[in-house]
């Protein structure tokens, strides 16, 4: 009866097996072999490398990234490019690391043959380590406009710079901002369960929180911790089991996608929750993601770097950011903005594109004209920013979907006062 | 609790089973029809995602109506990759019939990030935050059409193929090239055919996903991957053993979150195609003659 329904009459040995499972090995590699762009060779302008996640899971973010960077040039040449060099333009050459790590070295690698005198990216952390391993090797300096595990920067290298926070500054300001809420609305949540992706950043990030969670003293028990892959397409077992946990809090590290999945299955096994704070992810702010979610996403915190709204040069920058692709500077744009910002002031000193010249002005910085939240960007003998700062930011209802997202933390930054505990997702209509 | 939360586990490994079902089905009748393994299918469905979405956001029309015209359009996209690409290649090793297909994958998800950019699209759909309750435990509404969807459709294009004159056609050409050719059967119009209906089938499980998870153009990769599977665990080129497969693979995937970290749902079923393939070589279903 069995064979009756068999279309293929002949027998499956091993052989054939080996055949088709070979194939199939072959295919899968060759999906992953990425396509190379050319670049022709222009004298008389200073090309910057940028290597982004333009395709794979993270390309929202990837080509968001690219747009900083590339907004960003077009607004230093349109200003008269870099004038100590005689008004010499700025070129952004674009690599895509395809989410991954290796292919992201390979690309900031070919972009230094094509002539890049200093590097920017790479959103991943992971795709951080690899280039700044590269960065070293070729005496080219690499400005990361993204990137927060600590270790990237722990390592000696003297031509890696980073002007993200790093994951401590994350989980330190995580912790101080959600004792800080907890104290002003007199709540005592008991459970908490903590969710990231499967990345060196989301286990980084997760990690790291916990870590610093537990030190921080606050009285509530991180009862479950789930890691997921990145790019997964269905949390339906993952929240069931955050529902077993029966968790009075939610703080999820997550990516645009898992995001939307993880906020409608926590609406459908309806998971009764004080709040949902992230401890610094993406996911939560993005405009198509507070647009897919509708309601669903209100009352959402999130722990990250921000714009920071009374800046000028951010206002000029949103502007042109909201005419030329729509939308808004958010986190991950607004930091590969402020990168190319970072190489644009230090080639104005060096006045040269000389790597070693560039590398002691980038040392130098003293940028106080950003569009971030946090201080002037300076950097330390490891190359970290140490004033790269976060804000808690929430997602409020306005009629404006553009204008949702809102600093809520701390008190000197914030646009209004925050929501906590949050009505429950069901109860939000 | 705990048994609250396997039962959970098991209602949404059967359902999600049903549509790695139904995505293979298509893999799985191509294969046993043309001896081609499709390497575009996980990106023609995303194609059919892209469809059944547009469909939604400028027409209002919702993805269960509008599957039906998703799948005549996957039909057609399959039919002509077939008589254009595939019919060509037929005769070559196996490694040779890997490549073309590969290209036309990547050329597919690469228009789409084109066409439509990297955005997660996440359209709200009737039912898609729909639950029903059975006490303690939750049944998704979409989850639970397009499950239905998926065995309908399956039983549908198994009827088909035993009792329509154009499916017999198929098996027989499927069994037998040459004599099919003898006894009068245009095969490389049966071949089309065929694609068209494999890959109209995964163009079906694009629209009945779409309320489920965020469409974006680089889904489609992994869906080649978990049909793939799913086909060797059921027995290549069998359709009901597509059906038992999905199954299966979905319920464990699920199932294992109860011991292991989601980071370990590939090794399962990565771990059940090794054990299947040192024991039972043809699939589960698989016929031995």
């Amino acid at each position: 009866m069995m064979g009756e329904q068999d279309l293929v009459k002949k027998e499956i040995d091993r052989r054939t097996f080996l055949k088709v499972t070979g194939a199939v090995g072959l295919g899968l590699t060759a999906t992953s072999f990425g396509v190379p762009t050319l670049l022709k060779a222009e004298p008389k302008t200073i090309k910057i490398g940028s290597v982004q996640p333009a395709t794979g899971p993270l390309a929202v973010i990837g080509q968001g990234q690219r747009r900083g960077n590339q907004l960003a040039v077009d607004y230093i040449n349109a200003k008269g490019g870099i004038k100590s060099m005689g008004g010499a333009k700025l070129e952004l050459l674009l690599g895509d690391s395809e989410t991954k790590a290796t292919v992201g070295r390979s690309e900031a690698d070919r972009l230094i043959k094509d002539g890049a005198s200093v590097l920017i990216g790479a959103f991943q952390s992971g795709t951080g380590m690899a280039i700044a391993t590269l960065a070293e090797q070729r005496q080219i300096p690499f400005v990361m406009d993204v990137a927060a595990l600590d270790v990237i920067t722990q390592k000696g290298y003297k031509y890696s710079f980073r002007v993200f926070p790093t994951v401590t500054t994350f989980g330190k300001t995580a912790c101080k901002y959600i004792e800080q809420m907890l104290k002003e609305k007199k709540v005592t949540p008991k459970r908490a369960v903590v969710t990231n992706t499967g990345d060196p950043f989301g286990k980084g990030q997760g990690g790291n929180f916990i870590k610093w969670f537990k030190k921080s003293g606050i009285p509530v028990e991180i009862v479950e911790h789930i890691t997921y892959p990145l790019g997964i397409h269905d949390l339906s077992s993952e929240v069931a089991k955050i529902k077993a946990a029966k968790p009075d809090l939610l703080f999820p590290v997550c990516r645009p996608g898992d995001s939307i999945i993880l906020t409608r299955q926590l609406l459908k096994q309806r998971v009764p929750l004080m709040g949902i704070i992230s401890p610094g992810s993406p996911g939560w702010y993005e405009p198509k993601v507070i647009k897919d979610l509708g309601k669903l996403v209100y009352y959402i915190m999130d722990n990250v770097p921000w714009v920071n709204t009374a800046s000028p040069v951010y206002q000029e920058a949103n502007a042109l950011f909201n005419k030329k692709y729509g939308g808004y500077l958010d986190t991950n744009s607004g930091f590969a903005y402020t990168g190319i910002l970072v190489i644009a002031d230090a080639l104005e000193r060096a006045g040269s594109g000389d790597s070693d010249k560039l590398l002691a002005a980038i040392r130098a910085t003293d940028l106080k004209a950003q569009p971030m939240v946090g201080d002037a960007i300076r950097f330390a003998e490891n190359g970290d920013n140490i004033n790269a700062a976060t804000a808690m930011v929430q997602v409020l209802p306005d009629p404006d979907p553009l204008k949702r997202v809102k600093v809520v933390l701390p008190k000197s930054f914030a646009q209004t006062d925050y929501v906590f505990p949050a009505p429950q997702i069901w109860d939000r209509g | 609790m705990d048994s609250t939360l396997a039962l959970q586990l098991l209602i949404q490994g059967i359902l999600l089973g049903g549509l790695y079902g139904l995505i293979a089905l298509g893999l799985s009748l191509i294969f046993g029809v043309m001896g081609v393994i499709n390497f575009a299918h996980g990106q023609m469905m995303v194609i059919g995602m892209y469809i059944s979405y547009w469909i939604f956001a400028l027409l209002g029309v919702e993805p269960y109506l509008s599957l039906v015209i998703v799948s005549a359009a996957i039909f057609v996209l399959g039919y002509v990759i077939q008589s254009s690409v595939v019919n060509r290649i037929l005769d070559y090793p196996e490694a040779m019939q890997v490549l073309p297909l590969v290209a036309i994958g990547i050329i597919l998800e690469n228009t789409a990030l084109l066409l439509w950019g990297p955005d997660h699209r996440s359209p709200h759909t009737a039912f898609s935050l729909d639950t029903i309750w059975l006490g303690e435990a939750m049944i998704d509404v979409s989850r639970l059409i397009a499950f239905s969807m998926a065995i309908i459709i399956t039983f549908a294009i198994f009827i088909f193929l035993r009792k329509s004159n154009m499916g017999k056609c198929i098996r027989a050409a499927a069994d037998n090239r040459m004599a099919a050719t003898l006894v009068g059967i245009n095969v490389s119009r049966i071949n089309n055919f065929s694609f068209g209906l494999g890959a109209a089938t995964t163009g079906a499980a694009g629209a009945l996903l779409l309320p489920l998870m965020p469409l974006s153009p680089n889904l489609g990769h992994d869906f080649t991957l978990t049909a793939f599977i799913v086909v060797i665990l059921g027995g290549m080129g069998n359709l009901v053993g597509a059906l038992v497969g999905g199954l299966i693979l979905g319920v464990a995937e699920s199932m294992s979150t109860l011991f292991l970290p989601s980071t370990l749902k590939q090794v399962v079923s990565f771990g059940i195609l090794i054990v299947i393939m040192l024991f039972r070589p043809q699939g589960l279903l698989g016929g031995k003659k």
